[in-house]
C-alpha cells in the first residue's frame, strides 16, 4: 500500500516542489543554476522508477484511500494491464526525462516545465494503479490539466491555442465519458474494475438497447484522449508544438491512458455485451477510417514533428481496431503494439528533437544528407521506423502480425478481410512517409556537396536514451515470448 | 428546555444589536465588534449544530409568551444550524480577505457604516434561516434588500450608484410580488406560521378547494424570490452590483445574500406547501427550464466578458441555474444536490472574488484580460487560489465542485423526464465554464516580461493571503470528504417534515 501511494504522490510532491522552489524566470531568462536543478530531477526521476518498480514487483491485494462519497471509494490495485502500461510510462519518462536534461539547454522555463513532467509521472502511475472506474476518471482529467501546460511550454500564440484546443477537446472527452459513468454506476454493482462485465443480468434485459448507447458514447469520450475519429484534431495541433521530449512522452504515453481507459470500459461491459453489435461494427469503421486517414495525412505532412504527430493518430488506432475485433488473438496483438508504438514513436520524437537541437530543421525536404550528419541518431530513426512499418525482427511486426491473425479469425463479415487490408495500406504509406528521411539523409544524391559536412551528433545525454529505446523496440520483436506471455497473463487474468 | 436553545435568538439578537452599537464607536472598534460577533455567532451555531445532531430532532422556540397560532417562533434543525454556521465562515473569511482594501474603496469616516451594513445582513441572513413565521420571514428579506444595497453604494463611484438602484428596484419587485403571494396565502389559510400554513394547505389540497389562488401564491413567492436570487431571466442587476462593490462586498452578496433567498425558498417548499404538493405543480417545470437556460446563457455571457469580476459575476448566474435545475427536477436527491451545490458555489465564489482582487491589484488596478497577464507570478497566493477556484467550477475531482456536479447528475438519471436534458446542459455548461475560466488561468500563468507592475510577497499580505489558504482548505474538505454533509443535509431535510 505504501508502495503504490508512494509511486503516486512522492513525483507529485517533488513536482510541486520544483514548481515552488524554482521562481519561473521571465522569458529571456534562464534558470541560473542548471546544474542543481538538473541533478535534483533526475533523481527525483530515478527514485520513482524505482518506487514503480519495487511496487510492481510486490505481490498486494487492493486497497481504499478514502471515500469520495459513500458508494465511491478511491481504489487502487495492481494487475497486469496495469502493469503493462506502468512497465512503458516508466522506461519512456525516464528516457525521455534524461534527454531533455540537454534538450532544454536552448528552452526557457526549465523548472517549469521539469515540475510538470514529475507531476505527470505520478498521475500516470496512479492511472496505472487505479482500480475503479470512478479513481481513475479522477487521475485523467488531472492528466489532461497537468499534461497541458508543456503543450503551453513555448507560450507563443501558437502554443496556447493548441493547448486550449487540447484542454476542450479532452474535456469534452472525459464528460461524454463521465455521462456513462453515471450510468454504469447505476447499473452495476461496484464500479471495480473487471474483465468479465460487471452489468447487473437485470440491466441488461431490461434497456440493453441504451446501455449499448452509454457504451458507445463511452467509447467516443474515451477515444477522445487516443485521438479516434472523429475526435482526432487536437492531437497533430498539440504534440508537435510541446518541446521534443515533451512531444514523445505526449505521444507515446500518455494517449495511451486513452487505450487503457477503453480496455477498463470494455471489460466493465464485457466484450460478450458488445460482440455483434452495432456498437462494435460502428467503432470498427472509425478505426479503420481512423488508420487511413492518419497515415495519408501523415504523407502530405511536411514538418517533420507533425508528420509524427499524424503517424500516431494512425497508430493508435490499430490498437483500438485490435480491441474492436474483441478476440484473443487481436487483443494481443493490440497490447503489444501499445509497447511497441510506445517505444517506436518515443525513439521519432526524439530523435526529431536532436535534429531541431543540434541543426534547428523542423522540414523533411530540409533533411537531406542528416545521416551523414547524425549517423547514429538516424540509425535509430531508421529502426525505429522500421518497426512501425512493421519489417520483422522489429515489435511492429509482432504486434501487426497478430492484429492481422486476430482479424482474420474473428469471423465478422467483411471487416475480417477488409481489415488487414487498409492495415496494410496503411503500412505502405507509414514506409511512405518515413523511409524517405532515411533514404535522402544516408544518400543525398550527387548533387550534394560534402564539404558542407560537419560532425552534429548530439551528446551522450541524448544517444543513449534513444539508444536504449530502439534496443527494447527490437527485443520485443527478436523475444515476443517474454511481452506476449505477459499479455496472455492479462488476457486470462 | 436547555440552554443551547437560546442560541438562534441570541444569534440574530446578538448581531442586530452590534449594529446599532458600531454606530456609535469609531471604525477601529466596529471593525473588532464585527469580527467578534461574527465569530461568536458562529461559535454558537457550531455548538447547537452538535446538539442537534445528538438529540436527533428539531425544536420550535417562542418568541414571546404566545402558543402556536397567535405567537412569533423560531426554529431550529440541523440544516438551519449548518448553514448558519457555513455562512459565519464564508462571511468572516470574506471580510478578513477584503479588508486590506477597504480603506482605498471606502471613505474613512464611512468605515463604521460599512460595519453596521454588514452586522445587518448577518442578522437578517440568520433571521431567514431560523424563522419559522412568514411575515418575519418578510421583514428581514426586507432588511436584508435594505443592507445589501447599503453594502453596493459605500463605494462611491458612477457605477455603483446606478448598480445600487437597479438592484433596489428588482429586488424591491421581487419582495413586492413575495408580499403578494403571502398575502393571497394568508387570506386562503388564515395563518402566518409555517407548520399552521402548511397544515391548511394540505386540508384545501385534499378537499379540492381554492386550487388557482393556491397556484398562484406559491407561484408569486416563487417568482419575487427567483428575481431577489437572480435566477436566469432576472438577473440583468447582478454583474454590475457584484462587479464594482467593494471586494467583501462582491464576495458576500454573490455568495450569502442571494443564497438566503434561496434557503427561504426551500424553508417555504418544505415547511410551507409541502413537499409533494409543490411538485405535482407545473411551477417546477418552468424553475427547470429557467435553471437549464441560466447555465448556458449565463457562461455564454462570461464568455463575452472582458472584465475578471463582470465575468465571475456572470459565472454566478449560470450556478444559480444550477441550484435551480436541483428544485426543477422534484426529487429529495435533486434537492440535496441543490443543498450542497449552495455551499460549494458559496465557498467558490467567494474564493474567486477575494482572489481576483489579488491579481487586479498587482496589475495596476485594471480588470481587463490583457493586463492580468502574467499577474499570478506577481502575486502567487492569489493565482493558486484563483487556480483551485476555477478548477472547482470547472468541476475536477477533489475540489467541491466536481461533488455538485456528480450529485446533479445522479439525480438527474433517476427522473425518467428530466435526464436527458439535464445531463446535455451539464455537459454544454461543464465545457463553457472551462471555456473561461481556462483562459482566465492560462492568462495569468503566461508570462509578461515588459509588464510595468510590481510584485507583491507575502509578507506585505499576510491576512490576505491566510484568508485565501482558508477558502481554499474549504473547497478541497467539500471535495474530498463530502459523505459527511451530504448526510447532514439529508438529516437536515429530513427535520423539515
Amino acid at each position: 500500500m505504501y508502495l503504490i501511494l508512494s509511486s503516486i504522490f512522492f513525483p507529485i510532491l517533488a513536482g510541486m516542489f520544483l514548481l515552488i522552489r524554482y521562481r519561473t524566470p521571465l522569458s529571456g531568462e534562464k534558470n541560473a543554476d542548471r546544474k542543481a536543478l538538473t541533478t535534483l530531477t533526475g533523481s527525483f526521476l530515478i527514485v520513482t522508477a524505482a518506487l514503480v518498480v519495487a511496487s510492481l514487483l510486490t505481490v498486494e491485494e487492493g486497497f481504499t484511500l478514502f471515500y469520495l462519497t459513500k458508494t465511491l471509494p478511491i481504489y487502487f490495485r495492481i494487475d497486469s494491464i496495469g502493469t503493462i502500461f506502468s512497465l512503458l510510462a516508466v522506461i519512456v519518462l525516464l528516457c525521455a526525462g534524461f534527454f531533455s536534461f540537454e534538450y532544454m539547454k536552448h528552452e526557457e522555463r526549465e523548472s517549469r516545465y521539469y515540475g510538470f513532467y514529475l507531476l505527470i509521472f505520478g498521475v500516470l502511475n496512479a492511472l496505472c494503479f487505479a482500480g475503479n472506474l470512478i479513481t481513475f476518471y479522477l487521475f485523467f482529467e488531472l492528466l489532461t490539466l497537468s499534461s497541458m501546460p508543456l503543450v503551453l511550454h513555448s507560450g507563443s500564440r501558437e502554443a496556447v491555442m493548441a493547448g486550449l484546443k487540447y484542454l476542450f477537446y479532452s474535456l469534452c472527452g472525459a464528460y461524454a465519458a463521465l455521462f456513462g459513468i453515471y450510468f454504469l454506476y447505476r447499473n452495476c454493482d461496484s464500479l471495480t474494475f473487471t474483465a468479465e462485465g460487471a452489468l447487473r443480468a437485470s440491466a441488461v434485459t431490461e434497456h440493453g438497447g441504451f446501455l449499448m448507447v452509454v457504451a458507445f458514447v463511452m467509447l467516443l469520450g474515451f477515444g477522445v484522449k487516443a485521438g479516434m475519429f472523429p475526435m482526432h484534431a487536437w492531437l497533430p495541433t498539440a504534440h508537435p508544438v510541446a518541446p521534443a521530449p515533451a512531444s514523445a512522452v505526449l505521444s507515446a504515453v500518455i494517449v495511451k491512458a486513452g487505450v487503457l481507459a477503453i480496455i477498463r470500459v470494455l471489460g466493465m461491459f464485457g466484450t460478450d455485451f458488445l460482440r455483434g453489435t452495432w456498437v462494435q461494427t460502428t467503432w470498427i469503421v472509425l478505426t479503420l477510417i481512423t488508420v487511413f486517414m492518419g497515415s495519408l495525412l501523415a504523407y502530405r505532412e511536411p514538418v517533420l514533428k507533425k508528420r509524427l504527430a499524424y503517424s500516431t493518430v494512425s497508430q493508435l488506432s490499430y490498437i483500438l481496431f485490435g480491441l474492436a475485433m474483441m478476440n484473443g488473438s487481436s487483443y494481443t496483438g493490440a497490447l503489444c503494439h501499445v509497447l511497441a508504438h510506445g517505444f517506436v514513436k518515443a525513439v521519432l520524437f526524439l530523435c526529431a528533437g536532436a535534429i531541431i537541437y543540434r541543426t534547428g530543421k523542423t522540414r523533411v525536404e530540409e533533411m537531406r544528407g542528416i545521416g551523414k550528419e547524425m549517423p547514429l541518431t538516424m540509425w535509430c530513426f531508421t529502426i525505429a521506423s522500421l518497426g512501425l512499418i512493421g519489417i520483422p525482427p522489429t515489435g511492429g511486426f509482432v504486434s501487426k502480425w497478430y492484429l492481422a491473425v486476430g482479424s482474420l479469425e474473428s469471423g465478422i463479415p467483411v471487416f475480417d478481410v477488409l481489415g488487414p487490408v487498409i492495415l496494410l495500406v496503411s503500412a505502405l504509406l507509414t514506409a511512405g512517409y518515413l523511409l524517405p528521411l532515411t533514404i535522402h539523409g544516408f544518400f543525398p544524391g550527387a548533387d550534394y556537396d560534402y564539404n558542407m559536412l560537419q560532425k552534429k551528433e548530439p551528446c551522450k545525454w541524448m544517444t543513449v536514451p534513444v539508444l536504449i529505446l530502439t534496443i527494447l523496440s527490437v527485443i520485443i520483436g527478436l523475444f515476443p515470448d517474454i511481452v506476449i506471455n505477459l499479455i496472455r497473463m492479462a488476457v486470462t487474468g | 428546555m436547555p440552554f443551547v436553545c437560546n442560541f438562534p435568538f441570541f444569534s440574530i439578537l446578538l448581531s442586530l444589536f452590534s449594529g446599532t452599537v458600531c454606530s456609535m464607536l469609531p471604525a477601529k472598534a466596529a471593525k473588532v465588534v464585527n469580527r467578534t460577533v461574527i465569530l461568536a455567532v458562529g461559535l454558537m451555531s457550531s455548538v447547537l449544530l452538535v446538539y442537534l445532531l445528538s438529540t436527533g430532532e428539531a425544536f420550535i422556540y417562542w418568541m414571546g409568551h404566545f402558543p402556536a397560532p397567535w405567537g412569533n417562533e423560531i426554529r431550529a434543525g440541523v440544516l438551519e444550524a449548518g448553514m448558519a454556521l457555513f455562512f459565519c465562515i464564508i462571511m468572516y473569511l470574506s471580510m478578513a480577505g477584503g479588508a486590506h482594501k477597504l480603506p482605498g474603496e471606502v471613505v474613512e469616516s464611512k468605515h463604521n457604516l460599512y460595519y453596521i451594513l454588514v452586522n445587518l445582513l448577518l442578522s437578517s441572513l440568520l433571521a431567514l434561516v431560523y424563522t419559522n413565521d412568514m411575515f418575519t420571514a418578510y421583514v428581514f428579506v426586507e432588511i436584508n434588500t435594505i443592507s445589501a444595497c447599503g453594502l453596493i453604494m459605500i463605494r462611491q463611484v458612477g457605477r455603483t450608484i446606478e448598480a445600487a438602484v437597479r438592484y433596489m428596484i428588482m429586488s424591491l419587485l421581487g419582495s413586492g410580488l413575495l408580499l403578494f403571494g403571502l398575502c393571497i396565502m394568508y387570506d386562503l389559510t388564515g395563518h402566518l406560521l409555517m407548520s399552521n400554513i402548511k397544515e391548511s394547505v394540505g386540508l384545501l389540497m385534499a378537499n379540492g378547494e381554492y386550487q388557482i389562488p393556491l397556484i398562484v401564491s406559491v407561484a408569486l413567492m416563487c417568482i419575487g424570490l427567483c428575481i431577489k436570487s437572480a435566477l436566469f431571466p432576472f438577473h440583468a442587476w447582478l454583474p454590475d452590483a457584484y462587479g464594482y462593490s467593494t471586494v467583501s462586498s462582491a464576495a458576500i452578496l454573490s455568495s450569502l445574500v442571494s443564497k438566503g433567498y434561496i434557503f427561504l425558498l426551500i424553508k417555504i417548499i418544505y415547511r410551507v406547501i409541502g413537499f409533494d404538493i409543490f411538485n405535482s405543480t407545473r411551477i417546477i417545470d418552468v424553475l427547470f427550464v429557467f435553471g437549464l437556460m441560466g447555465m448556458i446563457f449565463g457562461s455564454i455571457s462570461a464568455i463575452k466578458e472582458n472584465d475578471i469580476r463582470r465575468m465571475i459575476a456572470f459565472s454566478s448566474v449560470a450556478q444559480i441555474g444550477y441550484i435551480y435545475m436541483g428544485f426543477g427536477m422534484g426529487t429529495q436527491a435533486g434537492m440535496v444536490a441543490s443543498i450542497f451545490h449552495i455551499l460549494s458555489h458559496a465557498a467558490t465564489k467567494s474564493l474567486l472574488f477575494i482572489a481576483a482582487i489579488g491579481l487586479t491589484d498587482v496589475s495596476g488596478g485594471s480588470r481587463k484580460f490583457f493586463d492580468l497577464t502574467g499577474a499570478a507570478y506577481r502575486n502567487k497566493w492569489a493565482g493558486a487560489a484563483f487556480t483551485v477556484g476555477s478548477l472547482s467550477m470547472v468541476g475536477i475531482p477533489l475540489f467541491s465542485g466536481f461533488i455538485s456536479k456528480l450529485l446533479f447528475a445522479q439525480a438527474a438519471v433517476q427522473v425518467e423526464g428530466k435526464m436527458l436534458a439535464s445531463l446535455i446542459v451539464l455537459g454544454i455548461s461543464t465545457v463553457l465554464n472551462a471555456v473561461y475560466f481556462m483562459k482566465t488561468v492560462i492568462r495569468i500563468y503566461t508570462s509578461a516580461p515588459d509588464a510595468p507592475y510590481k510584485g507583491i510577497t507575502f509578507r506585505d499580505m499576510k491576512a490576505y493571503a491566510v484568508a485565501l489558504v482558508f477558502f481554499i482548505l474549504l473547497n478541497v474538505i467539500l471535495g474530498v470528504s463530502s459523505q459527511p454533509i451530504v448526510d447532514m443535509i439529508g438529516q437536515g431535510l429530513a427535520m423539515f417534515a
